[in-house]
């Protein structure tokens, strides 16, 4: 009976995808749709989301006969509620839609990971409610500061510290020093890094205003991508860069120095490649897996076998094989995803990916605000590369590169600097202090 | 205190600018994605690190493999504690091409591993079956071989390693092909260190019809023929005269039983199977013709065939070659070496006006209910040789049969064209590979084309030839 449900579900697991993507796409389409009808998509997107997260957890109570799954799930759509309440306690948020993708990433990362280790499932549990709780914690930090950006020198400060501890200290994983280890839980600090990062460069340019803003984001931006070359970190290096190149190019306009910018890092990249040969081997294992199928190709031939023999429909929730893949609820949890749920989910997943990332620009482009329209420009193009590092990986569309799925891959670091990400977002037209006289400072 | 206000217009187009950008790599990374799957991922599917197979045995039964007339040839059967296995009841009959599952998997089994484990009966049959927890049936693969076809080329290379390959010169299709020392795919498992222990070193595994590295012996002449006729303009003239050796920078050639022919022109030269007239003609062919002419005859590049995993042929000469192994060149010893699904797509594209068909052995997927799931359509790779190439080397492959080294064979009503080959393949001059390349017309015109070898056997004429006759005869009778 249990095979019958995991066949039927395949029907409407899919289903659910493909209505919540349908209306995100609406909703890129309709920014300016009224309001009645923009909360009548919004709450079909949410019954969508607790839709799939109760079929992919009564499925793995009747497999596994386990009912922790059933506890999970109650208390996984609580925390989807305290979501919902503390943003709309916070602020009126910047985009509903934002806020239902965020949880339909999180419900596909609740569902595979309880898929694949029940034991990470429960832990990236406590790490979203610690998150949620640090976010509004942030929040209410942010609020509190009179002018953020002449705290710029503080951000560059904090970030490059932070990664030079870990390029001196860092447990080396995969050939990269990525972690910090105290005891049982070890952070990456480049998670973390990546806000003040965003904070630091938004600053200088804020500040200044003309060359001497770009000089300083330049240096900083420098220093932090040389660091996290020198451990290695390749993947988050491009990631900072790309960031830096990207926000440069729109505060200042300028055409001239973005392609100087993109000369200089090709550049870069290609004496990386010739200098780093953990970078060749990733690159003979993308243009070729099978030819090195046994060594350097195993992981993303494996994974490439999981999405290929999940087919366009899938094998089916839990009818699939993906612990064969190394790494899967980590960097390769979306072949998991392609091989349960099928290519035309998978397909739909990265279209809600970009759906997410149209929103984040969307939102930064109604900021109010300059420093906190570049913070969120900067979230944008952030969530993007990194989205489009770690799917591209997968698929064979690009060399992998080791980094994370945002919200979606197992990691505490990753998911609370993502769900501060949002939050900030979200909050982005409310984040000044007022005095007791009223008087509102940005 | 308060800042004043950015001007959102001035930064509108940048933002827009950087969402495109992120959007096209999106939508491009969305569209790879289906790409793969519908079309790149066979070659990841099929690949036997993948072992996701268990995931489709679970609910299909594999489907059965037919030759093109209806016989079984591999099907799945359940035994008394209700286990599948894989059923070949023909044995060895088709082990290289059918393959084996078991032991891992190859040849068509591997390759189609995949359909043969997808069902498309009907969907309430597949509801119902999986409601009712029984495995639906999964599709059927009909080959393009002829059974009797096959049997007699089984049968007709008895003892001898080596193969035969027949094919269909205006389709592609192969309608027989056989590799020995072969196997018994029903008991591979049990057999398996016997069967590649590397001390015997017959690699049973092998299938020699297509991966054989074969020197080509005196059917290469045809490559040469068609060489020298580039070389001089499509001109047939030639002119020689055989005393029954030739001598290039101290190296001596002989012909065949140290026959002197005598005069001779191009037809005589080539259906005597001449090695002096031949030797003489390559070295004083332009080299760079000789090598594109070989080039263009699929030398030295992966064939157009969609039978597995094919050898290249090689063929090299250049300015810095001398002149004695150019000579050995010519008459198909020296470096040169083909496989025999090689030999046999040269003289299918003469067969068929020089236009040569892709060849091919799996035919059709067929669900359990009859409809064909899938068909494979004859492909044309173009034309191998001109209309004046092909006229030509049809009179001299017609005088090799009527009048030449094969004329002592008898073929029965066929019209046949060929060439022999007498291929030495050690130092002991003595003992070597009996090759026939050619193809048989019967009243209706209908063709085959086909390639024997048989390893030491002697001489083309004597084995291969008539091992030919008997092909040519099932298929036509």
């Amino acid at each position: 009976m249990v095979s019958v449900l995991i066949s039927f579900s395949r029907i409407t697991l899919l289903a659910f995808v493909l209505a919540f993507t349908f209306i995100d796409i609406i909703q890129i389409f309709e920014f300016k749709n009224s309001e009645v009808f923009g909360s009548v998509m919004s709450t079909i997107q949410s019954v969508m989301v607790v839709l799939l997260l109760c079929n992919t957890s009564i499925i793995l109570y009747l497999v596994r006969e386990d009912s922790i799954y059933l506890f999970l799930l109650a208390g996984q759509l609580l925390l989807f509620a305290l979501i919902g309440i503390s943003l709309n306690k916070l602020t009126y948020p910047m985009s509903k839609a934002l806020i239902n993708n965020m949880m339909f990433f999180l419900t596909l990362s609740f569902a595979f990971l309880e898929r694949l280790s029940q034991g990470r499932a429960i832990r990236q549990f406590v790490f979203a409610i610690v998150s949620l709780i640090i976010s509004i914690i942030v929040i209410m930090i942010l609020r509190q500061i009179k002018r953020i950006e002449s705290f710029m020198y503080v951000f560059a400060a904090i970030g490059i510290i932070l990664l030079l501890i870990v390029s001196l200290a860092g447990k080396v994983e995969y050939g990269a020093k990525l972690s910090l280890s105290f005891g049982n839980i070890s952070i990456q600090p480049s998670e973390f890094v990546k806000l003040s990062f965003l904070f630091f460069i938004s600053g200088c340019i804020v500040t200044y205003k003309d060359f001497r803003g770009f000089l300083f984001a330049s240096v900083g931006a420098g220093l932090h991508v040389i660091i996290l070359v020198l451990s290695k970190d390749l993947g988050t290096a491009l990631i900072f860069l790309v960031a830096y190149v990207l926000l440069i190019f729109i505060a200042y306009k300028n055409y001239i120095v973005l392609g100087l910018e993109i000369s200089v890092a090709a550049i870069g990249g290609i004496l990386a490649y010739n200098l780093f040969p953990h970078i060749q081997s990733r690159f003979i294992a993308w243009s070729d897996p099978l030819s090195v199928v046994d060594d350097k190709g195993y992981q993303i031939s494996q994974s490439l076998f999981a999405i290929g023999t999940g087919g366009w429909i899938g094998s089916g929730f839990t009818a699939g094989q993906p612990t064969k893949i190394p790494v899967v609820t980590k960097d390769f949890i979306f072949a998991a995803m392609a091989e349960e749920l099928g290519t035309i989910a998978a397909i739909c997943i990265i279209i809600c990916l970009m759906c997410t990332c149209l929103q984040l620009f969307n939102v930064a482009f109604n900021c109010e605000e300059s420093f906190y329209m570049l913070v969120v420009n900067g979230i944008a193009i952030i969530f993007s590369i990194q989205t489009i590092l770690n799917i591209g990986g997968v698929i064979k569309f690009i060399p992998s590169t080791g980094v994370t799925l945002p919200f979606i891959s197992y990691g505490g670091s990753s998911l609370l600097s993502m769900f501060i990400c949002f939050y900030v977002a979200e909050c982005s037209n409310d984040l000044f202090y007022i005095d007791n006289k009223g008087r509102r400072y940005d | 205190m308060t800042k004043e206000r950015n001007t959102k217009k001035a930064i509108r187009k940048e933002i827009y600018v950087v969402a495109a950008l992120f959007t096209a790599v999106f939508v491009a990374m969305a569209v790879f994605l289906g790409y793969f799957v519908q079309v790149g991922s066979k070659d990841f599917i099929y690949n036997s690190y993948n072992s996701r197979f268990s995931v489709f045995t679970d609910d299909v039964t594999r489907g059965s493999i037919y030759t093109a007339d209806g016989h079984i040839i591999a099907e799945t059967k359940t035994d008394d504690e209700n286990n599948e296995y894989r059923k070949y009841p023909d044995d060895r009959l088709f082990s290289h091409s059918v393959g084996y599952v078991g032991k891992g998997m190859s040849g068509l089994e591997a390759s189609y591993s995949f359909d043969l484990l997808k069902s498309h009966i009907s969907l309430d049959e597949q509801i119902n079956n999986t409601l009712s927890g029984i495995k639906s049936p999964g599709d059927s693969l009909y080959t393009t071989f002829d059974y009797d076809t096959q049997k007699a080329a089984y049968d007709g290379l008895d003892m001898f390693d080596g193969a035969v390959i027949a094919i269909e010169p205006d389709t592609g299709k192969v309608i027989a092909m056989v590799s020995k020392p072969d196997y018994d795919p029903n008991t591979i498992a049990e057999n398996w260190d016997a069967i590649t222990d590397e001390t015997k070193n017959n690699s049973a595994l092998l299938n020699r019809a297509i991966a054989g590295a074969y020197p080509p012996g005196s059917t290469f002449k045809i490559v040469t023929t068609i060489a020298y006729l580039r070389d001089n303009d499509g001109d047939d003239y030639f002119d020689y005269n055989c005393k029954g050796s030739i001598t290039v920078d101290d190296y001596k050639i002989h012909c065949s039983s140290k026959k002197a022919h005598g005069s001779e022109d191009l037809l005589k030269a080539f259906s005597n199977s001449c090695n002096s007239a031949y030797a003489y003609m390559g070295i004083n062919l332009d080299r760079e013709v000789f090598l594109s002419t070989a080039n263009s005859l699929l030398f030295n590049e992966t064939l157009p065939a969609a039978l597995g995993n094919t050898r290249k042929s090689k063929f090299d000469i250049d300015d810095s070659t001398s002149d004695s192994i150019v000579a050995q060149t010519a008459i198909g010893q020296g470096q040169t070496t083909v496989s025999p699904l090689h030999m046999c797509m040269l003289v299918s594209a003469i067969a068929n006006n020089g236009e040569l068909m892709e060849p091919y052995m799996a035919d059709k997927l067929v669900s359990e209910e009859g409809d064909i799931v899938s068909a494979t359509t004859p492909k044309s790779y173009g034309k191998l040789l001109s209309d004046e190439e092909v006229l030509l080397l049809n009179e001299y492959m017609e005088a090799v049969v009527m009048d030449g080294t094969a004329d002592n064979v008898d073929f029965g009503d066929l019209k046949v064209y060929g060439k022999t080959g007498t291929a030495e393949y050690s130092t002991n001059k003595n003992v070597t590979h009996s090759w026939f390349v050619g193809y048989a017309v019967n009243d209706s015109g209908d063709k085959l084309a086909i390639a024997v070898i048989m390893e030491g056997a002697g001489y083309g004429s004597k084995y291969a030839a008539p091992l030919a006759a008997k092909v040519f005869n099932a298929y036509f009778n």
